[in-house]
């Protein structure tokens, strides 16, 4: 029998970009603080998922970076969220707090 | 003890085991494969390069200059496989389902090279490993991507038309360089050129970053570290350079004067081969021996190249060793090959000259080229209109 772990993975997978979102509306972070946030949760990740699905939101204009000199090494790309990205936050979260609402009433008398 | 391999990841050198380099390349091969056709696939391959990077450091120290083979794997498996979102997936259609894991098919990857913009330019040279003769088909085979085995069909099949494969296949040898170096071979079938993709790659990163910078200081600090780091790169890579070439022979100087000596054996044999092949063409006979009546010119033609390559063969390795065996510096080595290229000239030059003095059937059979070649021409046109 499929686990739970192993049913959820595909909307594990669809929830990593609200997700990415949530964490990048905070504070402007690179890509290695992001992994290290969702590391201890049940979205942990890694390089190979994060940076393609980084450059996509890019491309869809939710998010934007920029150059930052770090201590050691070269530059880093600090992520932050654009106008656009902001929006998609709020209506994402809107949505999910619906489902989440959905979730819990359903089946309850 | 192990060989190491320094590659350089978003504009730093970095030094890895020979194992470790092998496992890096699969995975940033396989990564660019799957990212075919993906709009961002520079900058992602970019990115994750800079990681890696970034990764690598995390394990070295000032006394632990090496990241180990278990290193990079260990890493390599931190970074995770490259994983587009199906939505993406669609689009990018075979490119990325055709790419096996581990060591890309060399058909599949040439032809991505050959019409993707990060290639290799691709260059025509003859290819030793795995070849007949002298390498000439198997070039040509990777240079256009096809089973080297059909180019040998069509020479074979073109040597029947009045031996032009033949002649073809003649000049080729003797104009086509050989792939020798690493860089060449990947040349030769359009393998991208580690080094200089990698330089390529941080270049590009490297405008990007310039872009990044708020202030003029800021970034002519990045353009003095990301000069310094190409340079330091350069250095460690001719080196290595140097020693992969010293390391194929033990150094001889000896071999300096041998090398001039097997070159005129070697000019001797080419000179004989030309000369028994225009008394062949010619008068239908080589020193004298008659060829049976059985036996089509073309094949008689295709023995004496066979003949020859057995006969030159050995000289020819001996030859290359005898180059290796020179060692640094790289000057020593022009120079020595300017004087095996003049010496092998002067002993083809002289011999042809000699035989033409000497014996006038062969002076004839020399004269007598043009008007075989219009016989040939007439041949074949009457033969197309008998058609």
């Amino acid at each position: 029998m499929m686990s739970v772990n192993e049913k959820f993975s595909a909307i594990r997978k669809g929830l990593l970009e609200f997700l990415v979102l949530q964490i990048i509306a905070a504070e402007k972070v690179y890509a290695a603080d992001i992994l290290k946030q969702l590391s201890a949760t049940e979205f942990a990740t890694r390089e190979g998922t994060l940076y393609p699905l980084l450059s996509k939101m890019r491309r869809e204009g939710l998010l934007d970076y920029e150059w930052k000199e770090s201590e050691a090494g070269p530059p880093r790309k600090y992520y932050e969220l654009t106008a656009k990205g902001q929006e998609q936050l709020r209506d994402t979260q809107e949505y999910w707090g619906q489902i989440n609402g959905t979730v819990k009433k359903l089946g309850r008398k | 003890m192990n060989k190491v391999t320094t590659i350089n990841l978003g504009g730093t050198a970095y030094q890895l085991e020979e194992g470790g380099y092998d496992a890096l390349r699969t995975y940033l091969d396989t990564a660019t494969a799957r990212l075919q056709g993906n709009p961002d696939r520079e900058e992602i391959l970019s990115d994750i390069e800079a990681a890696i990077g970034e990764k690598f450091r995390a394990l070295l120290s000032s006394h632990k200059t090496v990241v180990e083979t278990k290193g990079v794997t260990a890493v390599l498996a931190e970074m995770g496989p490259i994983e587009v979102d199906s939505g993406e997936a669609a689009n990018q259609g075979a490119g990325g389902a055709a790419a096996p894991a581990g060591g890309t098919g060399p058909g599949a990857e040439g032809k991505e090279q050959a019409t993707g913009r990060g290639g290799t330019p691709r260059r025509l040279y003859r290819i030793h490993e795995g070849a007949m003769v002298a390498g000439v088909c198997n070039g040509i085979g990777a240079y256009v991507n096809i089973d080297p085995t059909l180019v040998r069909l069509a020479f074979v099949l073109l040597t029947m038309l009045w031996g032009t494969g033949l002649l073809v296949y003649v000049v080729m040898a003797i104009v086509v360089p050989e792939a020798r170096s690493p860089e060449e071979k990947a040349a030769a079938s359009g393998f991208p050129s580690t080094a200089q993709e990698f330089i390529r790659r941080a270049k590009e990163g490297y405008y990007e970053a310039m872009k990044g910078f708020p202030d003029r200081k800021a970034r002519r600090e990045w353009k003095r570290r990301f000069k310094r780091e190409m340079r330091a790169h350069a250095a460690q890579w001719r080196h290595n350079w140097y020693s992969y070439w010293s390391d194929c022979a033990p150094i001889h100087p000896g071999m300096g004067f041998t090398l001039p000596f097997l070159s005129l054996l070697q000019g001797a044999a080419t000179v004989l081969w030309i000369c028994a092949l225009i008394s062949l063409l010619a008068t239908g006979a080589v020193f004298g021996l008659a060829l049976p009546a059985s036996v089509p010119v073309w094949v008689a033609a295709l023995l004496l190249l066979i003949v020859y390559g057995l006969l030159v063969g050995p000289l020819k390795a001996a030859r290359r060793s005898c180059y290796w065996g020179l060692g640094h510096p790289r000057w020593a080595w022009s120079f020595v090959f300017l004087l095996d290229a003049v010496v092998w000239l002067a002993v083809v030059a002289t011999l042809l000259w000699l035989a033409a003095h000497y014996f006038p059937e062969l002076r004839d059979a020399i004269h007598g080229i043009p008007a075989l070649a219009h016989q040939a021409a007439d041949d074949i046109q009457a033969w197309w209109k008998g058609k």
